[in-house]
């Protein structure tokens, strides 16, 4: 992964692909539990849960190839942590509105729902931010700076 | 041109703030979530057209649509930055060229979208020669987006003036 450029610039590609379809999708009904576009049925929206989990397998997978081509920059970078923990609460958001809304018309969205849904969009702002600051924040690249 | 460039991002401060410790980071930020935005919006409006969760009302999910625009235009905000601030790292770079050529195909396939195709999808009115153009339109539009994400990520690797670029 470190020493092949083009490793390393694939899963970078598919890590920014699969998290703007996570993101995005995720915002899309974050907007929609808001009160955005008032008609869409939210059970039909959630259909797109089955692309997004594809697409949180794929962060998962591209994640993990970053994280072993550079272990000790991400390890030791508090940042990392944030955004892990920012990824997971909004995945478990996800999880909970698909097994609100997934198939079930008519259900209404209450006030908890509309603040859960402001809740998962800053959890996914968080989760971008840390991502993109990851880079400018790292004070070491390699492990053997230790030894 | 690059002294053009220079210039404006001096004399509105967006160079000051982009040099500032945190500028940069920030502004990527702001870039990706943008992207994310028009991801979530057009890009789910292009699935649904290619026939993915038909129970949705195309009309209904247009109103989506504004939010991508509000994307699009964050996107444009950061992106004058960034070029402003180092334009000879953007200009002459084959990834932010690339990235340019899929936005304007990108543009270009939503003007003949709505010039053409977008009465009759939204009314749900379209017969079959119109559903098959919306689907090619909307697998266009999927593509460009996710080419510019592409070449958004490729722009560090391919610097100048180590690399080539398309003019020079």
């Amino acid at each position: 992964m470190r020493e092949s450029g083009f490793a390393f610039f694939s899963a970078l590609t598919v890590h920014s692909l699969a998290m703007a379809f996570v993101v995005g999708i995720n915002f899309a009904i974050a907007l929609r539990l808001i009160g955005f576009a008032p008609r869409i049925e939210i059970a039909a929206l959630s259909r797109f849960y089955s692309l997004h989990w594809y697409a949180a397998a794929f962060i998962f997978i591209s994640g993990m190839a970053l994280l072993l081509a550079y272990p000790a920059k991400a390890l030791t970078n508090p940042v990392f942590y944030l955004k892990v923990a920012a990824l997971t609460l909004g995945l478990l958001i996800s999880r909970h509105f698909q097994a609100t809304f997934f198939d079930k018309p008519k259900v209404t969205n209450d006030r908890q729902t509309i603040n859960l849904a402001y809740v998962s969009v800053l959890l996914w702002v968080v989760t971008l931010t840390a991502g993109r600051f990851l880079a400018y924040t790292h004070n070491t690249l390699l492990a053997s700076r230790y030894f | 041109m690059i002294e053009i460039l220079l210039s404006f991002s001096q004399a509105t401060g967006i160079y000051s703030f982009m040099n500032s410790p945190w500028g940069w980071p920030v502004a990527e930020s702001i870039h990706f979530f943008g992207l994310c935005l028009l991801v979530g919006t057009v890009g789910l409006f292009d699935l649904r057209m290619m026939g993915f969760a038909k129970e949705i009302s195309l009309a209904e999910l247009h109103r989506l649509v504004p939010a991508g625009v509000a994307g699009y235009s964050l996107n444009v905000v950061t992106g004058i930055m960034f070029l402003s601030t180092a334009p000879d790292q953007y200009i002459y770079n084959p990834a932010v060229q690339s990235k340019f050529f899929f936005m304007l195909i990108a543009g270009i396939n939503m003007m003949f979208f709505y010039a053409t195709t977008a009465k009759q999808v939204k009314s749900g009115t379209a017969i079959v020669g119109v559903v098959f153009r919306a689907k090619a339109i909307a697998a266009i539009s999927l593509a460009c987006w996710c080419g510019v994400i592409i070449c958004g990520r490729l722009i560090t690797y391919y610097r100048p003036p180590y690399h080539w670029c398309l003019w020079c």
